[in-house]
């Protein structure tokens, strides 16, 4: 008899890493799928109060690999010319005015509205988060993805996604205190062309903004070969250079 | 004192004042309405995600422009030493009112990897004391070239802004000092060539980036530098490892100082940073009046250090925190001897009409005395907090700037509100205390208040 637990015991231990394996491995493929490894796009940044007012932002962005990604803003004409970029957990703000980049922090926000820097500045969930287990309802996995340390902006999400084409539909964001922070609603999935099929809107809400959600809205998403010096201090303000 | 000095002053202007403030604060409802106004009253599941967006196009020109219409009050102290050194007479009215319109417009032509670029601001002011003034001025206009993203020269007149503090930033060797009143505001380059090399590398320091520097001096540009030609070597080495941004600066001249300096930023946290920077110029000249007005010098290496944090709460609460040692500023005891000429001086000219002593002191006071952060150790605190008590698009702050020698002191509520895209308001009032013999409480003036109207196309 305690042989047989010892066996299922074991058999326990060896099942759990497996799942997170297959996890972790399926969030790669995630990535991949929202973006490929170096490309661009223009992002339309809707912000909708709750009285229905509207604060649009036109930004144009680069991302190369896991973990760098540097915007510029298009429009409005306030805006215009300010720059950030990010590397790993590193984030810095470029505003022509100030004429020096300065470091931010992920859970500000250049925008205002629900979305805050680390959805703006998004990287693959891959390199900021761990799966902790996969569940499959239907056709849909749930990833349980847990933060690799704590300067990721969230410290757990519950990620939903198609079983099919390996796409997120929904994620939900969660404090280290168990809170819901927002969640990301993913839809209207467009071919962009050159292999790259993905959800064109993101829309959030959350609890702390009752009332208030904001909307993105991807074109023109495209692969760019880019080298590593677009993603420095120095280039901060000549992002624009590279449309 | 300074509580009785304001409601006098207010008394005496009470109609300009109120009406000053009533045509303000009645900007901020009617334009919020027109803001709700003109918004789609719309739920979001109706709005029209169009996926051609029509800023995409790129052109190879650009154009950008923001108008600012600013109304200043200022209280002025009749008792302060300032006052009476520019005063002497005194004022019948003590409230001064300045209205000011500024245009800055920025345009940019490319070309390949040529990229022209000019930002020029024209001034318009009107004042109780000297009627309209007029100035345009070119804060930049250089010429770029970038052949790949890891190369670029650029020539002409450019800021050139280093450091890593908010309020003050002592390793910038190549920048005008920034106006503490509005640290974020642009400002004004000087002539020069300047390039940048950058290398990203897998390693532990992932980017290293070089900024070589000429400035040359001559009797038509950058003639605030030296009284003699000479061409000011400079250049600045960053790397980024370990998560941490790190500067090393220098400036090698003739007659302009030799300056080293260093600066670092780092997140500590998700909502935590932490930056610092120091410089060292050498053999720094300092003069120093007495009581009497006899000017000394005093050469030394001067040493200048500021750190400083940004922090932002859970509700959104940002907290901006510096000390700044400044090398280069006067002691208390130097400030007093300066004070005290000032006294002498308008002491004498009530006495005997005898204006030598208070032409002196002015004299000192515009190369040195009377600007800001004049002093060794200043603390610089800014609480801002977005949109409280759910009222949209509006940020409340509040400014103190302490002077740790003399104890006095510089608070500054204000409200920034942009109700509508491209457009904002801004209020600001700036109330100054201090004892005698003090920076903040021998300025000319007891408070200031501002309130301005920017509008970008």
């Amino acid at each position: 008899m305690k042989k047989i637990i010892l066996l299922l015991l074991i058999c326990q231990l060896l099942v759990v890493p497996v799942f997170a394996l297959d996890g972790n491995e399926m969030l790669r493929k995630v990535d991949r799928n929202l973006n490929p490894e170096s490309f661009e796009m223009y992002r339309k940044l809707i912000n909708i109060e709750p009285n229905g007012s509207k604060k649009e932002f036109v930004m144009y962005s680069v991302k190369k690999g896991r973990d760098k990604i540097a915007s510029v803003f298009l429009s409005p004409a306030s805006e215009k010319g300010r720059s950030t970029l990010r590397v790993g957990e590193n984030m810095w703000l470029y505003i022509p005015n100030v004429g020096k980049p300065i470091r931010i922090t992920s859970l500000q926000s250049v925008t205002g509205g629900v979305f805050n820097n680390s959805d703006i500045m998004r990287i693959d969930y891959s390199a900021e988060y761990n799966c902790d287990k996969v569940e499959d309802v239907e056709k849909e996995h749930i990833l349980y993805l847990k933060a690799k340390t704590k300067s990721v902006a969230y410290d757990r999400v519950k990620m939903w996604v198609d079983g099919k084409s390996l796409l997120p539909l929904k994620i939900e964001c969660f404090a280290s205190s168990g809170m819901l922070i927002k969640t990301l609603y993913f839809k209207q999935v467009k071919d962009f062309g050159g292999g790259v099929v993905r959800p064109a809107v993101i829309e959030t809400d959350s609890p702390l903004y009752k009332g208030y959600k904001s909307i993105i809205i991807f074109a023109k998403v495209k692969t760019k070969d880019l080298p590593d010096e677009v993603f420095t201090l120095n280039y901060m303000s000549k992002v624009e250079n590279l449309r | 004192m300074f509580f009785t000095h304001l409601s006098q002053s207010c008394k005496c202007n009470l109609k300009k004042y109120t009406f000053f403030l009533l045509c303000f604060f009645l900007i901020f409802p009617a334009i919020s309405m027109c803001g709700y106004a003109g918004a789609e009253d719309k739920p979001s599941d109706a709005i029209d995600l169009e996926f051609e967006i029509p800023e995409v196009e790129k052109k190879p020109y650009e154009f950008r422009a923001e108008l600012k219409v600013l109304e200043t009050v200022k209280g002025l102290d009749e008792d302060s030493l300032i006052f009476r050194q520019k005063y002497p007479d005194g004022l019948d009215d003590k409230t001064l009112y300045q209205t000011d319109l500024d245009l800055k417009v920025e345009g940019s032509y490319q070309a390949k990897i040529a990229k022209l670029y000019a930002r020029l601001k024209e001034n318009l002011s009107y004042n109780d004391e000297e009627a309209w003034e007029n100035y345009l001025r070119t804060e930049e206009v250089y010429v770029s070239l970038q052949p790949s993203p890891s190369i670029s020269l650029d020539a002409g007149k450019k800021v050139l802004k280093w450091g890593k503090g908010y309020a003050w930033n002592p390793a910038a060797f190549f920048s005008r000092p920034k106006d503490l009143d509005d640290p974020d505001a642009t400002m004004e380059g000087y002539y020069v060539v300047s390039g940048d090399l950058i290398k990203s590398m897998d390693s532990p320091v992932k980017t290293i980036a070089l900024t070589p520097v000429i400035l040359p001096i001559s009797k038509n540009i950058n003639h605030e530098w030296a009284t003699k030609k000479e061409i000011v070597w400079g250049g600045k080495i960053y790397f980024f490892t370990l998560d941490t941004d790190l500067d090393l600066m220098f400036l090698l001249g003739k007659e302009v100082n030799d300056c080293f300096g260093f600066s670092f930023s780092k997140n500590i946290s998700v909502n935590f940073e932490i930056h610092g920077e120091t410089a060292i110029v050498l053999d720094y000249v300092k003069h120093i009046t007495d009581k009497q007005g006899n000017l000394t010098e005093k050469k030394y290496d001067a040493k200048d250090f500021l750190f400083g944090i940004r922090y932002l709460t859970a509700r959104d609460t940002t907290y901006i925190l510096e000390y700044y040692r400044n090398g280069q500023g006067y002691t208390e005891d130097e400030m007093k001897d300066y004070f005290s000429l000032i006294q002498a001086g308008y002491d004498d000219y009530i006495s005997s009409q005898n204006m030598g002593d208070l032409i002196a002191s002015r004299g000192y006071g515009s190369q040195s005395y009377n600007k800001q952060t004049v002093m060794r150790d200043y603390l610089y605190l800014k609480v801002s907090q977005k949109e409280p008590f759910e009222i949209l698009y509006l940020t409340p702050a509040l400014t103190c700037i302490y002077n740790i020698n003399d104890k006095s002191a510089s608070i500054a509520p204000q409200m920034t509100y942009t109700p509508i895209t491209n457009l904002e308001l801004d209020f600001k009032a700036t109330f100054l205390f201090g004892k005698d013999y003090t920076e903040y409480g021998e300025k000319i003036n007891d408070y200031k208040i501002l309130a301005s109207v920017k509008y970008y196309f």
